[in-house]
Order: structure tokens, then sequence, then C-alpha cells
């Protein structure tokens, strides 16, 4: 953006229909880049939410990740949370919006309003309890099962500062993720081991790629005006997501 | 400061860029976009931005875009906005819904204020505010552009940043600005935005008594016709009342032909609907003003009078304006004004009192140890609460544990009793062996949830703290036995929150098992599986802001979030994570009393959103940021005059309010309920 040499213009494209924010770097005219700004100027989120099974530390990852700050006996979550952050990277800004939601089954009945509307899963278990790993697997099948099939799935394998009382080897998790097409992560929200790489590093090569494409096709297609500009933004708007987050 | 502002935006690098696109190809304008025709000539187009759009919905297909116009003509500046024609490829909006926001040659003589929002994120929008106090729906500027906006507006009229607010701009604001400035810091006085067939409001027993007569200026008056208004503009000018409400207007106007009918739909409602069964309950002089307030609320359900200060009732009202023929002068566009909650408290609730001390205590006592008056006491505990020393013993009441009419003996033999009827309960999971438990898995599994939560609940409390704390064993072994005495409903986050407090008081094992379990009778459907306890109580909530507050409601309404799942947690725990420690006790035995109602919960919910109404309103949150916004209220919630607020809107609803919560709505007692602690009778209202 600094740059603002013709030939070398990043566009930053919401996908919302998705709900997956796109980066892309694009050379066009100068007539394009009023067009550009309507993008920019446009709120980029990336919206995640967390599931897993009661104690496995999903507010004390996205507290670890929000505020750098973690705490021995951090509250239970009641309802729901919401937290975002706002980061730069290579140059983009992003806002990630994060939900993190009460892990005990009684509640799962509102976990649907809350992954409903994600771009991204971040499915957690602690690695000192197998019941929290099989729970976890639940919670994939019931993505699989219910949740858009353009939804990230993240296997967060957390608490590896507790080794010596690991019961969930890291090879487990690793297949099962494997097998089910997710990414996995080992992580320790008190050492902060691998908790900016869960959140945004890992998240945009892996399936942003597909995104580029797609819109990179549409940008193609797309007589670059304002109008059309603004009406490729507006479509994906409109398109029924009827979930919460990044709408 | 003028000058400053010129500066500031000559100096931004987007102006420039902008300055030279857009507006520097000035151009004769087609006068016949404009229907307030009746200058033809010499009309020049100073400014012109495509895609600046309203969003009469939160559906993204159902946003207009139009064209932004400022149009010199002799020295008068005007402004319109012509939505796109056939440019909408959804059906929802129809050529009448594009004609009724049409903005048709509005001239800056008319124009108050300018709101810019330009937020780091997401788009940029002002809203223009009109003399009258009406408003204008926010217009967003897709490909941003509001300082160009404003610059230009600048280079033609007098335009001033707000010395209050820096994101608002004046209009024709001459010599009036000391003035408004002035009247802006005496918020608190009486003001009228209200329309003038409302009675006026008193209340009688205090000094500070404002007067609330309606003075001419008042907006409901001019807002019937723009010509009208024109004409007494002057009048106006010279009301401080009516600067404070357009500020307040400013603010937190909202536009949509959605509540326009459900507003005239509960205002044709409530004709029929009075308010007048408040002398049974309150006492002469209170009734009075009950009655005023009802005639008040007849006319237009809310009508908001911001009223003087403490310990003044203060009734809002609201004027909900919509003008057929404002159309054809300035384009159609209708107002929600709000309340300036703020600022203005609403501060008739009484003033909470002392805790009730142990020399009082005792004057409630025969010499038995019978609570003479359970009434009294209930309205006394109502008003300022317990000193904690007397909280064990007083809160056993208050929940049901101890009957009223108990005297000491009894209550001794009740504790004795109990407390071997607890001891059993215990034994029967401490008797289950490593080996039982190994093919017991719901038993494990609900231990485990125990152990998990016991130690994260209220660490930071001395009681609570350090390691290997005996207390945290307490909290465990006591829900644990609860979860054996309840086996069906079992252990659910959340129920450790409510304990702490209890064991924390009780200080003795059974007392806080037993009191628990009272509390649990009434709260236990918070935790059933299917929700039903805490959608019940949502949806009474969500019906008591309708009753309470409408736009508020019509605007969660249009944001989705009627299900008002951002308080779960509000309700869940009783604010116990919205409190300090402290406080949360003070709060409970409040609420405990079930002096006013047992819903009491449900209104101390109404008061906090209307604290923040404009706050959420004003700046649109939707359901993430809203849900966000409220947890992060926690800890920064004035106690003391939110209750205030919420027992005075608990009498404001009366017996309209008792009607929008279903019986059977938790903490009501179920109606089978008896089995164990006989309630009193005059504890259910």
């Amino acid at each position: 953006m600094a740059r603002t040499s013709n030939k070398n213009i990043q566009v930053k494209l919401v996908d919302s229909f998705a709900g997956f924010v796109l980066v892309l770097d694009v050379s066009y005219s100068r007539g394009f880049k009023i067009w550009l700004s309507v993008l920019i100027d446009t709120l980029l989120s990336f919206c995640q939410v967390l599931l897993g099974d009661m104690g496995t530390g999903k507010t004390s990852l996205v507290l670890r990740f929000v505020k750098g700050q973690f705490f021995d006996f951090q509250e239970s979550t009641i309802g729901a949370a919401f937290f975002t952050q706002v980061l730069s990277l290579n140059e983009v800004t992003i806002k990630f919006d994060i939900w993190d939601t009460a892990g005990q089954e009684r509640y799962h009945s509102l976990a649907p309003m809350y992954y409903r509307g994600a771009a991204a899963a971040v499915v957690v278990y602690d690695i000192t309890s197998m019941d929290s790993f099989e729970r976890a697997k639940k919670w994939v099948q019931e993505l699989q099962r219910q949740g858009n099939p353009n939804l990230i799935m993240f296997l967060v394998a957390n608490k590896v500062d507790l080794e010596e009382k690991r019961k969930v080897k890291n090879e487990e998790g690793e297949l099962y993720a494997q097998e089910n097409g997710l990414s996995f992560l080992e992580t320790s929200a008190k050492s902060a081991h691998n908790v900016n790489e869960l959140f945004y590093e890992i998240d945009f090569p892996f399936k942003a790629h597909g995104y580029i494409l797609l819109a990179a096709k549409r940008l193609a297609e797309a007589n670059p005006s304002r109008q059309t500009g603004m009406k490729l933004h507006t479509e994906s708007h409109g398109s029924g997501r009827r979930g919460f987050c990044c709408s | 400061m003028q000058e400053m502002e010129l500066h500031d935006l000559s100096d931004d690098a987007d102006y420039a860029a902008s300055m030279q696109q857009g507006s520097s190809s000035m151009m004769r304008s087609d006068s016949s976009k404009r229907s307030s025709s009746s200058e033809s000539e010499g009309a020049e187009l100073v400014y012109l931005k495509d895609n600046v759009t309203i969003h009469p919905t939160q559906f993204a297909s159902e946003r207009i875009s139009g064209r932004l116009k400022l149009i010199k003509q002799g020295s008068s500046l005007f402004m319109t906005w012509i939505p796109y024609k056939g440019q909408n490829s959804n059906t929802r909006l129809s050529e009448k819904d594009r004609n009724l926001y049409t903005i048709r040659a509005v001239p800056f003589t008319e124009v108050r204020s300018i709101r810019r929002h330009t937020p780091a994120f997401g788009w940029q929008y002002i809203i223009v505010v009109l003399s009258s106090g009406l408003a204008f729906p926010p217009l967003y500027f897709y490909t941003g552009g509001v300082r160009e906006f404003l610059a230009t507006i600048k280079q033609h009229i007098l335009l001033v940043r707000s010395v209050e607010d820096a994101n608002v701009f004046l209009v024709n604001d001459f010599d009036n600005r000391l003035q408004r400035t002035l009247s802006s810091l005496e918020l608190p006085r009486a003001v009228s935005i209200a329309s003038g067939s409302s009675t006026p409001v008193s209340s009688g027993d205090s000094p500070t008594n404002v007067n609330l007569e309606r003075t001419n200026g008042g907006l409901g008056h001019d807002s019937h016709s723009l010509s009208q208004f024109h004409g007494r503009q002057k009048q106006k000018a010279q009301d401080p009342a009516r600067d404070i409400s357009i500020q307040v207007l400013e603010k937190f106007s909202l536009v949509t032909k959605f509540a326009r009918e459900t507003t005239s739909q509960l205002f044709r409602e409530n004709h029929s609907n009075g308010f007048g069964a408040f002398e049974k309950k309150f006492d002469s002089q209170s009734a009075l003003d009950f009655d005023h307030k009802a005639s008040n609320d007849t006319e237009t359900i809310v009508n908001e009078i911001p009223v003087a200060p403490d310990p003044v009732e203060k009734i809002s009202s609201r004027k909900h304006i919509h003008d057929e023929e404002a159309v054809t002068n300035v384009g159609t566009f209708e107002l929600i004004d709000c309340k300036e909650f703020d600022k203005l408290t609403l501060v008739w609730g009484k003033p909470r009192q002392p805790p009730l001390g142990s020399e009082e205590w005792t004057t409630f006592l025969d010499n038995e140890g019978r609570v003479m008056d359970s009434n009294a006491l209930r309205k006394r505990i109502f008003y300022g609460g317990v000193d904690h020393k007397l909280r064990r013993e007083v809160w056993a009441f208050l929940l049901g544990y101890y009957a009223y009419d108990s005297t000491y003996a009894e209550r001794e033999y009740l504790r004795c009793i109990k407390k071997s009827e607890y001891e059993n309960i215990k034994r029967q999971w401490q008797s289950i062996s490593p080996e039982q438990a190994r093919r017991f898995t719901k038993f494990r599994e609900r231990k485990g949830l125990i152990d998990k939560d016991v130690v994260r609940t209220d660490r930071s409390v001395t009681f609570f703290d350090g390691d290997d704390n005996p207390n945290v064993h307490l909290l465990r072994d006591i829900l644990l036995t609860y979860s054996f005495y309840n086996f069906d409903l079992g252990y659910c986050q959340g129920m450790s929150d409510l304990l702490s407090p209890i064991l924390f008081v009780m200080e003795d094992e059974s007392q806080s098992f037993w009191c628990f379990v009272a509390l649990m009778e009434r709260l236990g459907p918070n935790f059933n599986r299917d929700q039903n306890g805490m959608h019940s109580q949502l949806f009474a909530l969500s019906k008591l802001v309708e009753l309470l507050d409408n736009p508020l409601h019509n605007y969660f309404k249009q944001n989705d979030c009627l299900n008002y799942f951002f308080c779960f947690r509000w309700v869940l725990i009783q604010f116990k994570r919205e409190f300090e420690y402290e406080k949360t006790m003070r709060l409970w035995e409040v609420l405990w009393t079930h002096y006013l109602s047992e819903h009491l919960h449900l209104y101390v919910c109404v008061a906090i959103l209307k604290r923040y109404r404009n706050k959420i309103m004003g700046e649109q949150m939707d359901f993430d940021t809203l849900l966000k916004f409220i947890n992060e209220l926690s800890g920064r919630i004035d106690l003391d005059a939110i209750l205030r607020d919420a027992e005075a809107l608990c009498i404001c609803a009366g017996e309209n309010g008792a009607a929008s919560i279903p019986p059977g709505t938790p903490p009501s007692l179920p109606i089978d309920n008896g089995l164990l602690y006989s309630q009193q009778e005059d504890e259910v209202l």
C-alpha cells in the first residue's frame, strides 16, 4: 500500500460468502485505484470459533493471543465470549473475530449459533485428558456434519507444557487430524507455544489459496469500475449467511 | 477553531486527491431532480459523490445506493441524495422504498448539524440532523470521502466543530454557541422533547422539582410540518431545552420504516391499555405520580421527558415523528429520538439506604425469634441490603431455608437435622470406592467437571485463594453432594459461581449446602439441558424491553439480537461475573427479597441495557460487538444506580411488566413445589 506504483497495488478483498479474507497482489490502472479504496475501507475480518471440552484452555488460548496474558485459574466461560484482535501481516491489516464458547456439554445446544458463521473452527483438547480428545472428535464430526464445506478446521492439542501428564500422544492427534483433513497444532497457552501460529500464520497459506484463485477469476470477469466493485461486494455480503460472525 | 479545521482538511492527502477527482468538475445541476425547484437558475453543483448508501435494514441486499450532491444557488447551499434507478436487484426494496428515502434539495439553513462516523474499519457514514431535530438515515460513504464532503460544505457556509464532540459539525452556529454549551452542561435540567399534548408531570415531594411544561419550542410541534417549523425557528433558537434534545437526537437518531410501523401499532394498543393499577401497591403520593405517567404513556408509549435530578422522578418520553408533508420538501425520513441515559439517569427509584444492621434486625424479631413482619423486612432489605455480619442469618430466611415464622429453637433444631441429612447424602459419593468409580462413568464425569471448575472459581477472593485452600475443597464437596441430591440436574457450569458467595457468607458446609439447595429450587431451571429456563427468562426480558424501551427493542430486532443471548451470563448466574464480590452479595440479597417482583433481575437487565442503549444504538453494535461490549461491562456497572433504575422500571412497567413475564418463569418457584421448603405465601407476588 505504501508503494504507490500502479504496477503493484495490493488488493484486499473480503469474500464474506465464505467468511474469509482474501489477499491479492494485483496490478491495475489508475482508474481502478478508486475501486480498490472501496475494498480497503472495508472491514477485513476473519472469524474463528473455539470449541472443545471444558477446561481444555480455549479462553486461555484466546487471551494469550489477544492480550498476551495467562492465568492459572482462568474462570470458566459462561455462555460465550467474543474477542477481537487486529493484526498487520505483510502490509495487510486483518481483524480477527474470535468466539470463545462454554465447554460443558450442557451448553452444547448454543454452539451452532457461534460456529455457523465462522470461517474457521478451532477444536481444542487437553493433552492430559483422553476424554477431552474424545470430545474433540465429536466436535469435528458435528462440524463435518453440519458446518459449511468451506469451514477451515483446526485440531489443537493444548497444554503441552504439562508434558509429564500427557495422556494423548502427539501422533494420535496428528493422525486423527490427517485422516480428517484438519490442520493440527500442539500449543500451550501457558508458555505461549504455537499460539500466534495457531491464530494466523497457519491460516493463510493453507486454504486461502483456493479463495485467491476464485477471487482472481471474479476480478478478471468484473469490469473494474466503481459500480462493479460495489456490486461484487454487495453480492458477497448478501449471500444469506446467517451466523453472527463476520456478517 | 474554524481555521484549524480547514487546515486540518487541506492537509489531508486523501482530501486533496478527492478534490481533484470529484468536486472540481463542477457543472450545472439538473434542476428537474429537485422537487423544491423554485430556484431555476444559478444552481451550481459543487460536490458529487457516487455510491453513498443507506441501510434501511441490516440485510446487505437491501441497501439503497445513490448519488449525493451539494448544490449552490446564490448564497444557499442544498444537499440532495437521489437513489439510483433500477439498481437494486433484490425484490424486497420497492420503488416506494427508494422514494421514501430520497432526499430532495435540503437547504443548509435547515440543517442543524452533521455527525460523522469514520471508523478505522468499516464504512464511513454521516448523520445529517435538521434544525427540527429530525435526522436522515445514516449515509454510508462506500468510497470514503466524508472529509471532502465536510470540507466542501465549509467552503460555502459556516461549519464548526462541536465543542462537546469532535465528530459533530454544527451548521449555522452563529452566536448561539455559548448558550448551547451552557445548557449542555446543565443537562439534568428540565427539558422537553415530547409532544405538547402530554400532561405535565410533577413530583410533589422535592424542592428540586422541575417544571415540565412543554414549551412551544418542543420538538413534537415543529416536526409536524417543516414549513411551519421554518417560521418558528427564531423562537426555538432561544429555547435551551431544544439544544439539549437536539444533541440527544443527533447522537441517537435511528431511522427505519419498520420502527414506525411497530410503534404506531403499539401506539394504538396502548390507548386501550391503561396503567391504572398503581394505587393498589403504592402510597398515595406515588400513585399520583404514576397516574401522570400513565397518561403520558398512553399517548406515545415511551414518551420521554428527561427530568431533573435526584430524587425526582424522571419520566422519559419519546416522540415518534413521521410526516408526509415533509416528503415534498426534504424527502421522507423519520426519527426515533432516544433517551439520554448516559447523562440523565433514571433517578426516580428511591435512594438506597444503609444496610440493615444488627440493632435494627432485632426489632423485626419477636422474643422467640420469629420475624413479625416479613413484608416489612423484605422491603427494608430491598432498599438497603444487609450488613455483612448479619448475612449468615438473614440469607437463610431470604432463600427460604428458614421460615419467617420459625423460632430460634426451631431453627436450631432444623440446622441440626439438616446437618445429619447433609452428611448422609455426602456419604453416598464419599463411599464410592476407586473400583466402583471405574465402573461409574457418570460419577467420574461429574467429579471431573466439578474438580475443574472449583479450582477456578473466585480464586482471587482471599477466602478461596492459595494452594490447597480448604474452602475450595468445601466448594467441591458441596457441589458433588448437590449433584447427588439432585442427580437429574447434576452439575453445571455456573453453579460454582452461585455457591461461592453462599459458602463465603455461611462458613458452614451443611448450612451452605441447604441454602444452595433453596436457591437452586428457584434457579435450577437455568441449568436445564434444554435451556428452557434460560429461554423463558430471555424471552421475558425481550418483552420487557419491548415495553420499556421500544426503540431499543426495534434496534435489537433489526440486528437479529432478539434472542438476548448477550444477557445469558447476567441471567444464568445472577450477575455474579458483573460485579465485585461484595456488590454481588448486595445485589443478590436485594433480588432474593422478591419485594417488588420475583423477576427484578430482569428489570436489572433492562436498566443496564437502557443505561447503555445510546451507545449500543449509536455505535450500531451488531450481535458480536454487543456481546463483547456486554461482557466487558463487567466490573464497571454502578450497582446502586442500576438498582434504582430497576426499581423505577419495575414500578413503571407495573402490571404490563408482570404480564410480560409468563407464569413459571424462573426464579418463580415451580407450581408443584413445596416438598422440602415451605415458601411463605407472601413471597409469591
